[in-house]
């Protein structure tokens, strides 16, 4: 499902139920179950023959979902966390920088909760492959289940350490694009030159500059070149309305108010005005019968720092030391 | 996709001043690249794609491990030069007090110097020559500290040294050199943002995607890439032809065509009445038609615009991807119909006001689920073992992604969301509103629930 859309949901597919933007559950849709939520409990046998995208009311009349058609970028926000992630702004710009594509060979260390390894899957497809290698035993069976699961049939995860015992495995590997995503990179960078295709482009992932420091020094000491290391800033912005509050109005306002005060009479016309300009919080935002400014506001949860992005790359039939 | 330099195709030259250039290889071609000299395409020919290479002389080039390492030679005595070199800058710190201006200088070196430098033959050495002639000439340089000598040092090399590395011209470097000649042309589309357009896309090989692409092809080429040249893009485009120039750099344009289907905004917008009516003729009859060639002609058009028809109508598209001048919210109630369920929805703008009026017009459409106004920036950093920091200056720009994903709404749903409205609305009550409001509870009742839901 990672690699081609389907319409209609089937018994046994895997489901991204979006129960609101920051809570988003899988599940195998399975006859006979129940999926309970704070927003209702929603039957499995309902959702067969739905169409993936379709909003789906809860049981008792109330709450709803929508059931969700699984994507690399869904499920990095639905996955299991066993440890930290990639997101998709660092992923994205991973996979266009080092130009990953259908057919692209990946070698990805550590594997982790495989979030960008479901993104290097669906996008180098069913002609390109993924070699990913884990040393933690239970997160590489975790990882080896889910992606059985979940068909990743271009995906094939070793158990390794991959800093003592590099990555050969019994295939040809020829990776085309590395990505580093543990600890000590430099202990790794040595052992990929049995691995890598003629060409090759890495990203080394690490969250201190330190790292950065000996990461570089490791792919200058094993012939890469370009080495450039970069940072990805993201903002998310959210649309809203901000009321145009008038200074005429509010003249206007404490001129009548002061006429009140003389003739002791308040119309219910003024109290209204009074309402819109002094209590604006109690006015719903965009409520048509006041004036608003369209503005943007960064939305309140801010990652702004998740790891730095060294890139190199090798030609190896050059290896010029 | 070979990965070798060969006669034919578009590349991308990168040169040590940071500056791209695209050139096509012509058999005896020769690539003049300005000051930095000229070579014959058939010295590169054969070597992979991403080699650097010097210019020697007589037009030919060597291939080198890197166009930015002060040298490249193997052998030990430029390594121990090398190492003096560093070992003369690293004793020479202090502190910027003492810094003083040498471009007077280096000035002192003639251009006739440096024209003799240059044809000496030292030609991999140049650059490292000429510095060390002009250190030699000047007592005050070791005052400079080792910072800013590197800088001096840097630039200095980036003037003399005759490198340059050969690159595949992918849509990442196309854009690049588009960026750098007139970025308006893109609308400031910056490579980290198409990346993230590409994975919200969910962009796959074979997908079948809807496409509005005003950059003259850059989204376009990026999705097939992706694509792996395979699968369906309908381009919708507002003039006599497609404007696709980007495409004839991705060396594979005879593929384009079974892919890349375009269409006119009327024919999407009508297509029951800009379909064409066919019939073929027989053999018997072709045969006697005065230009045979015409008929065919209009035949493989006609075949065409209806093929693209067909597929409008058929919609179910996996995804609709927009970099565009156009009101779209004018068309979105063409547009998102047309795209299947649980697929992304993901416009480009250079503006993020633009992009603001889409989100609140669509957070307000139940077609449309989580809509979300991005954006990103990639910060290049000086990349050098114990002096990194964010380089000093940037390219600003890069504009922002909206995206969304088509969802199906439940009628049923809307009646249990007006109901838990209205409760709401008359606990609240106090509001002046009174009863004329059906359109607007509408509204808020899309609104409403994923809101509420929202708190949690
Ligand atoms: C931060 S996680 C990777 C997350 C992953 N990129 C994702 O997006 O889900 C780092 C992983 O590397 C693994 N790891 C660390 N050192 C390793 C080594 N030498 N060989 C193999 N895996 C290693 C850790 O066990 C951990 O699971």
């Amino acid at each position: 499902m990672f690699y081609h859309y389907k319409n209609v949901i089937d018994e046994g597919d895997l489901v991204l139920v979006f129960i609101s933007r920051t809570t988003i559950k899988p599940i195998y849709v399975k006859k006979g179950e129940i999926l309970n939520t704070r927003y209702g409990h929603y039957l499995h046998d309902k959702m067969i023959g739905l169409k993936f995208g379709t909003q789906m009311p809860g049981e008792k009349g109330y709450g709803f979902i929508h059931l969700l058609h699984p994507t690399p970028e869904l499920w990095t926000l639905s996955l299991p966390h066993r440890t930290q992630i990639v997101y998709t702004p660092d992923s994205s710009y991973i996979l266009q920088r080092l130009n990953a594509k259908c057919g692209s060979r990946i070698i990805e260390a550590g594997t982790g909760s495989g979030s960008f390894t479901h993104a290097f899957a669906r996008t180098v497809g069913l002609k390109g492959k993924v070699f990913s290698f884990e040393f933690h035993e239970p997160r590489y069976l975790e990882a080896k289940k889910e992606f059985e699961e979940h068909n990743l049939k271009n995906t094939i995860i070793t158990h390794r350490d991959v800093c003592n015992d590099g990555f050969n495995i019994d295939m040809e590997i020829n990776g085309d694009i590395i990505f580093l995503d543990l600890p000590s990179p430099w202990e790794a960078i040595p052992h990929l030159n049995t691995v890598i295709a003629n060409q090759a482009g890495i990203c080394c992932f690490s969250p201190c500059i330190e790292q950065v420091d000996r990461t570089v020094k490791a792919l200058e000491a094993n012939g890469w070149v370009n080495i450039e290391m970069v940072e990805i800033n993201v903002k998310r912005w959210e649309a809203r309305k901000d009321m145009k509050r008038s200074v005429v109005d509010v003249i206007n306002r404490i001129k009548s108010i002061q006429g009140k005060k003389l003739n002791n009479k308040i119309s219910k016309e003024d109290s209204k005005n009074f309402k819109s300009s002094r209590k604006s919080l109690k006015v719903k935002e965009g409520d048509e019968n006041f004036k608003w400014t369209e503005v943007t506001k960064l939305e309140t949860e801010l990652k702004s720092h998740t790891s730095y992005l060294t890139f190199a790359n090798k030609i190896c039939s050059l290896n010029i030391q | 996709m070979t990965d070798n330099i060969e006669i034919g195709q578009y590349v991308l030259i990168r040169l040590p001043s940071e500056g791209v250039r695209i050139f096509k290889l012509q058999e005896n071609g020769r690539i003049g690249l300005g000051k930095f000299g000229s070579f014959d395409v058939s010295s590169i020919l054969g070597f992979p794609l991403g080699t650097a290479f010097e210019i020697i002389n007589d037009h030919k080039v060597k291939p080198i491990h890197s166009i930015s390492e002060l040298n490249i030679d193997e052998e030990t005595d430029t390594n121990i030069q090398k190492q003096e070199l560093t070992k003369f800058f690293s004793s020479s710190a202090e502190n910027n007090q003492n810094i003083i201006d040498i471009g007077s200088k280096i000035q002192a070196l003639t251009n006739e110097d440096i024209e003799e430098l240059k044809t000496s033959g030292a030609t991999s050495n140049i650059g490292q020559v000429i510095i060390e002639k002009m250190i030699a000439g000047h007592e005050g340089f070791d005052k400079k500290t080792i910072f800013s000598q590197q800088k001096y040092l840097k630039r200095k090399q980036q003037k003399f040294l005759r490198r340059f590395i050969v690159e595949y011209l992918g849509s990442s470097q196309l854009l690049e050199s588009f960026l750098e000649k007139d970025h308006s042309k893109t609308f400031d589309l910056s490579i980290e943002t198409l990346g993230l357009m590409m994975s919200y896309g969910n962009v796959k090989p074979g997908g079948r995607y809807l496409v509005v692409d005003e950059t003259g092809g850059i989204l376009t080429y990026a999705l097939l890439e992706r694509m792996g040249y395979e699968g369906t893009i309908v381009f919708v485009h507002e003039n006599e032809h497609a404007n696709l120039a980007a495409l004839k750099y991705c060396n594979r344009s005879n593929e384009i065509d079974n892919i890349v289907k375009p269409i006119n905004w009327l024919q999407f917008a009508e297509p029951e009445n800009e379909r064409e009516k066919w019939e073929d003729k027989t053999e018997e009859e072709v045969r006697k038609l005065k230009h045979p060639e015409s008929y065919h002609r209009r035949r493989e058009r006609v075949l065409k615009t209806n093929e693209v028809i067909d597929l409008i109508e058929e919609a179910n598209f996996d995804g609709f991807f927009a970099i565009s001048t156009l009101y779209l919210p004018e068309i979105f109630e063409l547009i998102i119909p047309k795209i299947g369920g649980s697929r992304p929805i993901v416009i480009y703008n250079q503006f993020k006001e633009n992009l603001m009026e889409i989100q609140s017009l669509l957070n307000k459409d139940n077609r449309v689920l989580a809509p979300m106004l991005i954006e990103t920036r990639a910060r290049p950093y000086q990349t050098i073992p114990g002096r990194m920091h964010p380089v000093m200056t940037m390219k600003s720009g890069g504009g922002y992604v909206f995206y969304g994903t088509r969802v199906f709404p439940s009628e049923s749903i809307q009646a249990v969301g007006k109901g838990v409205k209205r409760r709401r609305v008359n606990n609240e009550t106090a509001s002046p509103e009174g009863t004329p409001e059906l359109k607007k509870e509408k509204e808020e009742k899309i609104e409403s629930t994923p809101e509420v839901i929202m708190e949690s």
